[in-house]
């Protein structure tokens, strides 16, 4: 089940409002965030389309985040929705990943395990404490 | 109805359930375990995915009613100021759990005595720790042994996890102010261990671990349970424990998933279905509820958050989640606080980037969406951390769960409704510990900080409601978790606590689970009908 043109194109409305760039992200215009990116998510999550499609339904333009405000207080699950869709094209875009410096959660070599330095801090806390109380 | 016959039944495959049924096993009895989910392969989870964040929301969503799995039933919590947490499936809970392990403290078995609130429990920390170190080996525990807030130092079979750029930063702040912290013990290899990966610190432990790493029943007791012949049914979920004629257990009714149902009987039976299901179950059947108090006393760990935000880059995104750092440094009571008993902190990484959108936090709407959002998450993405505060609840026979009349499973079978309340104690000691928190993050040089004061998604554990005690008329189940109105019939999982410390109790579910099976093995004989 995928989205109309018609829907794509309410939903770029909102997502030019709730993501419009800056502090060195892109915008959800840069990245066309309403078709491949929000695609990739209604695959893996497609219960979100329903919710989602009744927010699109709404008439009247959306200019500010107040007037998503308004729209959103008439259908707040259907927001919410709509809300998590954009969200996770987003941060799952991987220009946005790379803007913010977030790999993903990458796998990494715990046996490094304790540095010299934690192993100062924590003398520290050696030599400071008895914290235990006896039980009888 | 079809039939079947063995030693032992048991309810429930998480923790308490694994732990009960390979000791049998081992002893050489006959054993089925019955399981209403399934078994879940590591490379069904997404922690390597990128939509990680995005099943969260629902398909790894610790609260049943979200996930809304056929396996799952569904919990009434809205007379609750918490809402319950659990997993149905072939590791239980743990499937999803973070892994922080953690002893009870010694005083925690003696709150009557020392702080003149609760109960004692009917043993001491000494009389535990050997079952500790039992369990302790089987689930990989990682961590640094000699923590000065135990006297025995809480030994860990394996070295630490790394601390990473958050834990130092925590750690810093924590030695300006004097406080005790240690590193955080999680029952993560930091090796390869027995059937385990070496974690590769993905951070999605509370998601489920895609690596094969965290150690979790389906991993470390289901492969021998089931090689020494154990019958392991998933999708069996349990509707009533059998009695004969003679008001002994005779076995549990089960229906499969498609809608049939069957007679599983035992000589014994033991209920491992958590501090929810196992209530649940003994009402349902009606056992064992002379004193009045099955379902009563439930405890479920309030947990209030602090976040520190920093102006560097602490890659708080990498794992484990799982516990970095832990701290008992308030965990004892001081009256002059204004409440009694206390907490324990674990450091814990912030994230992924969805943790910072509007939604998570409240507020309007939209708040949070626009530029505000940019700046925000280019301000804490990666750069914040927090400081969880597990906060001791004291048993309250008016915290309860009973049977809905309006709601029930895929099954027919009543949902638990859930009553809660949070105390006046409680409110306090979340008070002064977020209090402290956030001065230990300014100590740590955090240039903001975030208070939550209650996460109501916070019900991981569940305690308390068939309690253990050897008077009859106020406890449900004797020292070793057997029913006192029904001697063939044992309750092993976290419902027996008299007391849920500050702790995160899955540590203290298994090793009292062992204590409880190994007695049970030792005087088997004495079980038989006279
Ligand atoms: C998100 C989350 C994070 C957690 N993090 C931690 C942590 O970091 N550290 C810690 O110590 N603890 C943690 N916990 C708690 C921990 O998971 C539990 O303490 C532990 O799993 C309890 O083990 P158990 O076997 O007693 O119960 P469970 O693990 O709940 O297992 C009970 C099993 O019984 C089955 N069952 C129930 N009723 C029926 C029925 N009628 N018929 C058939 N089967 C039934 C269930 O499906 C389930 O699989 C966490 C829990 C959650 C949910
Ligand atoms: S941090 Fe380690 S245990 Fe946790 S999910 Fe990652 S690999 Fe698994």
């Amino acid at each position: 089940m995928t989205l109309t043109q018609t829907e794509r194109a309410r939903l770029s409305e909102f997502a030019r409002i709730m993501l419009p760039g800056g502090s060195g992200m892109a915008g959800a215009d840069d990245l066309r965030l309403w078709n491949d990116p929000v695609d990739r998510v209604l695959a893996v999550e497609p219960a979100l389309i329903e919710p989602m499609r009744r927010i699109l339904a709404t008439l009247g333009c959306v200019e500010t985040l107040n007037d998503i405000e308004t729209v959103a207080r008439t259908d707040p699950e259907g927001f919410k929705a709509l809300a998590t869709v954009l969200a996770n094209a987003y941060f799952m875009h991987e220009k946005v990943r790379a803007e913010i410096g977030y790999p993903g959660q990458e796998a990494r070599d715990s046996s490094l395990g304790l540095s010299e330095a934690d192993i100062a801090l924590i003398d520290k806390v050696r030599s400071a404490f008895v914290t235990w109380r006896r039980s009888c | 109805m079809a039939g079947t016959y063995s030693d032992v039944v048991i309810v429930g495959a998480g923790p308490s359930g694994a732990v009960a049924a390979l000791e049998l096993a081992r002893a050489g009895m006959s054993v089925t375990v019955l399981e209403q989910g399934g078994w879940v392969a590591a490379d069904e989870f997404d922690g390597a995915r990128p939509e990680w964040e995005l099943t969260q929301l629902r398909k790894w969503h610790p609260n049943p009613n979200v996930r809304g799995r056929p396996e799952d039933y569904p919990i009434d919590a809205a007379k609750s100021d918490i809402n319950p947490l659990m997993f149905a499936g072939v590791g239980g809970a743990a499937l999803i759990y973070g892994a922080h392990w953690v002893r009870f403290m010694p005083s925690d078995f003696r709150v009557r005595t020392l702080d003149g609130v609760a109960d004692d429990w009917p043993f001491t920390y000494e009389d535990l720790a050997p079952f500790y170190e039992y369990v302790e080996e089987a689930m990989a525990v990682s961590g640094l042994s000699g923590n000065p807030a135990y006297p025995d130092g809480a030994p860990c079979p394996l070295p630490p996890l790394p601390m990473g750029r958050v834990g130092r930063k925590a750690a810093h702040g924590m030695n300006k102010l004097g406080w005790h912290w240690w590193p955080g013990s999680n029952a993560i290899p930091s090796r390869a261990w027995r059937g385990l990966q070496p974690c590769v610190l993905r951070g999605t432990c509370g998601t489920g671990c895609s690596d094969g790493a965290k150690a979790t029943p389906d991993r470390t007791h289901w492969p021998e349970a089931l090689k020494l012949g154990v019958r392991l049914v998933t999708g069996a979920r349990v509707g009533e424990v059998t009695t004969d004629a003679q008001g002994r257990a005779s076995g549990a009714v089960w229906t499969d998933r498609g809608g049939v149902r069957h007679h599983a009987r035992g000589d014994v039976v033991i209920l491992c279905a958590n501090g929810i299901g196992t209530p649940r179950l003994l009402l349902m059947s009606g056992l064992g509820n002379r004193s009045g108090l099955v379902g009563r006393r439930l405890m479920m760990h309030p947990y209030a958050g602090v976040m520190g935000i920093f102006d560097e880059d602490l890659e708080s995104w990498v794992g484990p989640a799982g516990q970095i750092l832990v701290s008992m440094q308030f965990y004892e009571t001081d009256v002059s606080r204004g409440f009694v008993r206390g907490a324990k902190w674990n450091c814990m990484p912030a994230g992924g980037p969805q943790s910072f959108r509007a939604g998570y936090t409240g507020g309007t709407l939209t708040e949070g969406w626009g530029a505000a959002l940019h700046e925000s998450v280019r301000r804490k993405f990666g750069r914040s951390f927090e400081w969880g505060i597990i906060g001791e609840d004291l048993p309250d026979s008016e915290n309860r769960i009973v049977l809905s009349s309006s709601l029930s499973d895929s099954d027919g079978l009543p949902a638990p409704e859930i009553h809660y309340r949070m105390s006046d104690n409680t409110h306090r000691m979340l008070a002064f510990h977020t209090a402290r928190a956030v001065e230990a993050m300014e100590a740590a040089g955090a240039i903001a900080t975030e208070v939550t004061p209650l996460i109501r998604d916070c019900g991981w554990h569940l305690m308390g409601t068939a309690v253990m005690g050897t008077d009859r008329e106020r406890s449900v189940v004797d020292p070793f978790g057997q029913v006192h109105d029904v001697p063939n019939l044992f309750v092993m999982d976290g419902a027996t606590f008299p007391t849920s410390s500050g702790m995160n109790p899955t540590a203290t579910i298994m090793a009292v689970a062992a204590r409880s099976v190994l007695h049970l093995i030792e005087t088997r004989s004495d079980l038989s009908p006279a």
